[in-house]
């Protein structure tokens, strides 16, 4: 594990790395979440619309926790997950659509999930504190998002029909991105990894890869045949585009901004 | 899709009785972990087990649900 970071002696960019890989994880968990609440009643089933339930509570804790952690840097969480327009919010680019079908939801719930957790962990054994303190707890929970989209991913694997196709699909067309954001190499990202808050970029996108090249492979998707994307925002450190409006509403909460007692 | 009956037990306190709290429907033991763990989180459970219903075998019924999950394998 590395020594803890002196967030004070930071300088003004590596501060902006920080922040922009607090707001990116946060910003997806909270997309996360709504995907997951999109498919509470029209799941394959009462228990897994109840577990769809669960994990997106589980996400939105997970989210509050993290924009927590501005804090540490002397940033008010509020206007974060409260007012921000949607061309700001930097959740991964493989959120920003609602999914179409139970396929893609799977697909999320594994590959964009599992990206997050490979991040998380380096982040958790990285040099910024409340990473360390406050991280484990959510992979813990993680565990039980991965154990049921690994079984159903595996499922519609074994399917000869729509359902294998779909997931094949899906698969494709999340991993460039995944890559891209796991991978990811600019200076903010370089800064962080002298920093000791994060693992090297080769080393995050090898474990996300051996995390998920066994379920691609049963969908026919060779993980290590498929490029990174090059679309890359260095500000918002993800791929281009924005999630949809409707999402980024119910995300800062629009319809309860009256009540909102913070 | 076919679909495992799993009951589930458990124990709110170290020492208690392990006690028949519900089922889920699952398609193997890995989901029918999640399932449970998610569905019956009404309590900080000590312990929660799930058993595939087919492998209880009744002793002194010969009819009802363990029976039947007996007989039909799920």
């Amino acid at each position: 594990m590395s020594d803890t970071l002196n967030v004070t002696g930071l300088d003004e960019s590596e501060r902006a790395a920080l922040e922009r890989l607090i707001v990116t994880l946060a910003d997806s968990k909270r997309l996360m979440g709504i995907r997951y609440s999109d498919w509470v009643l029209g799941a394959p089933s009462i228990e897994t619309g109840v577990a769809t339930s669960s994990m997106a509570q589980d996400e939105w804790g997970h989210a509050r926790l993290l924009y927590a952690m501005l804090k540490e840097l002397g940033l008010d969480p509020e206007p974060y997950e409260y007012d921000r327009e949607g061309g700001r919010y930097a959740s991964l680019a493989a959120l920003d659509e609602a999914a179409p079908d139970w396929a893609v939801l799977v697909a999320m719930m594994t590959l964009v999930d599992g990206a997050l957790s490979v991040v998380l962990e380096s982040f958790a054994g990285g040099s910024f504190e409340p990473a360390r303190t406050r991280v484990p707890k959510m992979l813990a929970e993680e565990k039980f998002h991965s154990s049921l989209g690994v079984a159903w991913y595996r499922r519609l694997a074994d399917t000869e029909g729509e359902a294998r196709g779909l997931l094949a699909d899906a698969t494709s067309a999340m991993l460039p991105s995944l890559l891209a954001w796991v991978g990811a190499s600019d200076e903010g990202a370089q800064a962080l990894v002298a920093a000791g808050v994060l693992e090297p970029a080769d080393d995050r996108v090898t474990a996300f890869k051996d995390a998920v090249r066994e379920l691609a492979t049963s969908a026919g998707v060779d993980v290590d045949d498929v490029d990174a994307g090059t679309d890359w925002d260095s500000d918002r450190g993800r791929s281009s585009g924005r999630p949809n409006e409707e999402a980024v509403a119910r995300a800062r909460g629009d319809l309860n901004r009256g009540l909102l007692v913070e | 899709m076919r679909e495992i009956v799993y009951d589930v037990f458990t124990r709110k306190d170290r020492g208690d009785q392990l006690v028949h709290i519900g089922y889920v429907d699952a398609f193997d033991d890995e989901t029918a972990k999640v399932y449970a763990w998610r569905t019956y989180d009404e309590e900080k459970w000590f312990e929660m087990n799930v058993v595939a219903r087919s492998a209880i075998i009744p002793v002194n019924h010969d009819e009802g649900p363990f029976a039947k999950a007996r007989s039909t394998d799920g």
